[in-house]
């Protein structure tokens, strides 16, 4: 054999080898990322399940009931022999054992509540038989405030459970921060019912007694029929029971409102109302056309205007009402009404219309917001469609 | 101007108490047994119409039964339900109202 | 000439009907009439267009020909589509309006908390308010053809094509007014030219009309079963019919959904009156109908036949005005409520468009259906919508109304078991495949005598065998089916 043939089958060789590298390191990557996954990831879709188990619980507050049924995930989160969570004055939960632990805890987390920064304590126990003689106290802390505190217990002390202690905590802490994010938006929901209902009164009461007042000398019969619709007007807008109530009832009261505001504005103002009796029944959020219409009016005299036309239609469509409330008035820019309607017109301006259009679409979906058209110096119409059945929706 | 007071046997019913469901109970019950005499008495008289028909061998008898006869006894039962109906439904109210005037 | 009377009583009508349902809406430019209009359907009104749309072509053709071919004892019909009130009064009415549905996919849903049982009632409804369909339609394309000659299929494309333009092109505002309107129309239709064919039959000396066996028509060949049939399809399936359920939704509550069921019931008991006296004025004026087929046009023809000239023309076209009528009414009626069914559980998302498309959708396969099948007596094909309605939907409304261990899988067997067996054995009977004489046929034929035991038991028994399912707000919805207006609204006004 020559030097020729050596050299080839070295060449040969290293070919082989280079090919055989090559194929094994792509017939190895995928190993990484196997179909069925590694133990790394195995454990990351554990932690991820476990703590979306946590997270329903957690989303109702900080209290016994939710700290009970989130403390079992938390303590596997963590892998600990005991987890306990408090509120500032009391022990909302132990889990796991030694519960005995208990009667010391408020005044070995005073600290921890009155600073918000984690502490690390041994847990002073009489017990020698009693595993847990280390504890990690972290805070829970939303907005700044401290709420309470998670105490994670391990028979010696650890690096990794005080890291993970830490990591659970500001997890729950995000958790709970959202509970009270849901609960200040139903309340602003609710204030702002609450806002729209006090908002008629101010200076809708004083011009409709205004008007009435006047017609007392000139017309008594006239003053005290406006005054019994007053009466009743009132009554429906600050009724305290239900969310819901029938298109009828609500037509009803816009028809008393209207009363009374034309008792002020006489031939300036004309309405025209076109009603498909079948609709009538059909339930609707309480006070949802009202303020469409009071928007209408306000539109419709606003300026130099001197007479106005309202016409509102309540048309059947299948399985839906069509309300429709028309004003040829100044209207608006399409622009301005665009922000209005993002939230960011102000206090004054609108806040009917957002009000509606964000209670239409939470109880009927994103499907059923207010279609408003409308331009400068085109007037305004506004168009609202109403299911004739959703369930839940329930007229009273 | 408050709604009217909401009376307190009515907030049992409401808030679906077991108090609040037996008192929905009775009034299903008497319901139901005023739907139930309207409906045996209709099934007894049209469950046995065809045979007599049959035994009868009438035509005329047929004509005049099901063309002319029927229609205002079952306007008549009609009536005499919603008339029960709508006393249980008057009498379940008063129960329930004159519970609060105590 | 009469087919130019008719044909311009035919377009009187079609014409009456857009005008009313597009202009019929209350509309007041005072405040002091604002009220009247935004106050609710009072019974009587409301009666008047339950009743004008029920009363079918089946009602207004249909009856009179079957019992100018088989006899008084198709009498049961009329007894039966009148029965069927009772029924749903004594059972339905009441609770069914508090319940606040639209549709019964609506009240399945909102009774038993389910999904699943909500699409399936869907399909059940649509699948019945096709098939009542389809004689409606079948109905006007003879009525045409008999009064202007013109092919049979023009009658049904025309039917369908004024419901969708009527519909469709947001026409149908307000129904409640054209229904109205149509029952007035259909009863004089049928009440005037009777009291004139009832002289003229007077003043021929009375002629004895007779049903002798001999002459009649056996219809089946088990005729007692076929009656039982007919009375379990017609009594127990009015509840569950879809443009019937959606009508109650007019009445603002439960007391006034009883109240007007009661005037429904004296309403179309005078008008099913009239219907037999065709039926025998046939058997004498036109007795070739007895075995030549379209029986359902002896209501059209006597006029002509027993008065003639001028009078009879006349009259004539005012019974195929009340016919149109009764096929409009009834047809826009079961279109707008297959439609509002397909737009919210078939079609993906809502809007005014989609139920546009639902309603083309709702008509055109009827209309197909129609134009394929052979023609079967209007009041036959009629009578096996109410066996399946009576097999699926009576079930689910009583047991859901009055039984609180109602389960969705329980709701679910009964529909499947009694609703679809029902229209399985219309389905095998329309085909043909299985031929009178025999039992086969005559228990495919009528089915509602097993069908509806069998829904009930499967619901019933499937119910307590899953009484883990039963619905978290079954009290909830007890009591606000069965609670008083007094109590629930909190206020008396």
């Amino acid at each position: 054999m020559t030097g020729a043939g050596y050299a080839v089958i070295v060449l040969l060789a290293l070919l082989l080898f280079g090919g055989g590298l090559l194929t094994g390191r792509r017939t190895a990557r995928p190993v990484r990322t196997s179909d069925v996954g590694t133990p790394v990831e195995h454990a990351t879709f554990e932690t991820l399940h476990t703590a979306s188990l946590a997270a329903p619980p957690l989303r109702a507050g900080l209290t016994e009931e939710s700290a009970r049924r989130a403390s079992r995930r938390l303590r596997s989160l963590l892998g600990t022999d005991a987890l306990c969570l408090t509120d500032r004055d009391r022990i909302l939960v132990w889990d796991g054992e030694g519960d005995h632990h208990g009667r010391h805890i408020m005044d070995q987390v005073q600290g921890v509540l009155a600073t918000g920064r984690d502490t690390a304590f041994r847990s002073e126990c009489d017990d020698l038989d009693c595993p847990l003689r280390w504890a990690v106290a972290v805070p829970l802390t939303v907005d700044h405030r401290v709420l309470g505190t998670l105490i994670a217990y391990a028979p010696r002390e650890s690096a990794v459970l005080a890291r993970a202690a830490g990591e659970v905590a500001r997890w729950v802490c995000v958790q709970l921060e959202l509970a009270e994010l849901d609960r200040s938006r139903t309340q602003l929901i609710e204030a702002e019912i609450r806002a729209l209902r006090a908002q008629i009164s101010p200076h809708f009461i004083f011009n409709s007694l205004a008007a009435i007042a006047s017609f007392v000398r000139t017309d008594p019969e006239q003053a005290r029929e406006l005054l019994l619709e007053f009466a009743d007007f009132t009554r429906y807008s600050f009724r305290s029971h239900g969310d819901f109530t029938t298109l009828a009832d609500e037509l009803h009261s816009i028809d008393q409102y209207l009363a009374l505001v034309r008792a002020r504005f006489g031939e300036r103002l004309s309405v025209t109302l076109q009603v498909a009796p079948e609709v009538l029944p059909v339930a609707l959020p309480f006070l949802c056309l009202q303020p469409l219409v009071e928007n209408a009016v306000k539109h419709g005299l606003e300026g130099a205007v001197t007479s106005s036309r309202i016409t509102i239609s309540a048309l059947d469509a299948g399985s839906e009402a069509e309300v429709v409330i028309e004003d040829d008035g100044t209207g608006m820019d399409p622009e301005r009404l665009r922000h209005i309607l993002r939230g960011e017109g102000g206090k004054s301006t609108g806040i009917g219309l957002l009000n509606v259009d964000e209670r239409l679409r939470q109880v009927y979906g994103d499907d059923y917001g207010l279609v408003i058209e409308t331009g400068i110096g085109a007037g305004m119409r506004i168009t609202v469609r109403l299911p004739k059945y959703r369930a839940g929706v329930h007229g009273s | 101007m408050r709604p009217l007071p909401r009376y307190r046997t009515q907030s049992e019913i409401d808030e679906q108490t077991a108090l609040g469901g037996a008192y929905v109970r009775s009034l299903m019950r008497s319901q139901l047994r005023a739907g139930l005499t309207a409906f045996t008495g209709l099934a007894v008289v049209v469950g046995t119409l065809p045979l007599v028909f049959e035994a009868l061998h009438s035509s005329a008898v047929v004509w005049g039964v099901l063309g002319f006869a029927a229609y205002p006894p079952l306007t008549l039962l009609a009536w005499w339900y919603v008339r029960r109906a709508e006393r249980n439904e008057r009498d379940f109210a008063r129960l329930v109202e004159g519970r609060s005037a105590q | 000439m009469s087919r130019t009377y008719a044909v311009a009583a035919v377009a009187a009508v079609v014409l009456a009907t857009v005008l009313v349902g597009g202009f019929g809406l209350r509309i007041s430019r005072t405040t002091s009439d604002f009220y009247v209009a935004s106050r609710t359907v009072r019974p009587r009104l409301n009666a008047a267009a339950i009743s004008g749309e029920y009363l079918s072509a089946a009602s207004f053709l249909g009856i009179a020909g079957l019992v100018l071919v088989h006899g008084p004892d198709m009498l049961w019909y009329p007894v039966g589509y009148t029965a069927g009130y009772l029924v749903l009064l004594v059972f339905v009415a009441a609770p069914l309006r508090r319940s606040g549905a639209y549709t019964l996919p609506d009240f399945a849903e909102g009774r038993l908390e389910s999904r699943q049982v909500r699409r399936l009632v869907s399909v059940l409804v649509v699948g019945a308010g096709w098939l009542y369909l389809v004689p409606q339609l079948q109905g006007a394309g003879l009525t045409l053809k008999i009064l202007t000659g013109a092919p049979g299929w023009l009658g049904d494309v025309l039917v369908a094509s004024v419901v969708v333009l009527a519909v469709a092109a947001g026409g149908m505002r307000s129904i409640t007014f054209v229904q109205v309107f149509q029952y007035w129309l259909k009863l004089t239709a049928l009440l005037v030219p009777a009291i004139f064919l009832v002289l003229a039959w007077q003043g021929d000396g009375r002629p004895r009309v007779t049903f002798d066996e001999q002459l009649s028509v056996f219809r089946a060949d088990h005729p007692l079963y076929a009656t039982y049939g007919l009375i379990v399809a017609t009594f127990l399936g009015t509840m569950g019919l879809p443009h019937v359920v959606v009508r109650f939704y007019t009445s603002p509550n439960g007391r006034d959904a009883r109240r007007t069921t009661v005037a429904v019931l004296a309403l179309i008991g005078v008008f099913y009156l009239l219907p037999p006296v065709y039926g025998a004025l046939g058997r004498l004026y036109a007795p070739e109908l007895i075995h030549g087929g379209d029986a359902d046009a002896a209501v059209l023809l006597l006029p002509a036949r027993v008065i003639g000239g001028l009078g009879g023309d006349l009259l004539g076209a005012l019974i195929a005005g009340g016919a149109f009528a009764a096929f409009l009414s009834t047809a826009s009626g079961l279109t707008m409520a297959v439609a509002g069914v397909i737009t919210q559980d078939v079609l993906p998302s809502r809007g005014v468009r989609h139920f546009r498309l639902a309603t083309v959708l709702a008509i055109s396969v009827p209309l197909a259906g129609s134009l394929i099948v052979s023609r079967v007596p209007v009041a036959d094909s009629v009578g096996m919508a109410f066996a399946v309605s009576a097999s699926s939907f009576c079930p689910l409304l009583v047991l859901g109304i009055w039984w609180r261990r109602l389960t969705p899988p329980g709701a679910v067997a009964g529909l499947v078991l009694g609703g679809g067996s029902a229209l399985l054995s219309v389905a095998i009977t329309v085909s043909g495949a299985v031929r009178p004489p025999g039992w086969p046929h005559a228990l495919l034929a009528w089915p509602a005598v097993w069908s509806v035991p069998v829904g009930f038991l499967a619901m019933i028994l499937v119910s307590l065998a899953t009484p883990g399912r039963i619905p978290a707000g079954t009290n909830a919805a007890m009591t606000r089916f069965h609670l008083p207006e007094a109590l629930t609204t909190g206020r008396h006004r």
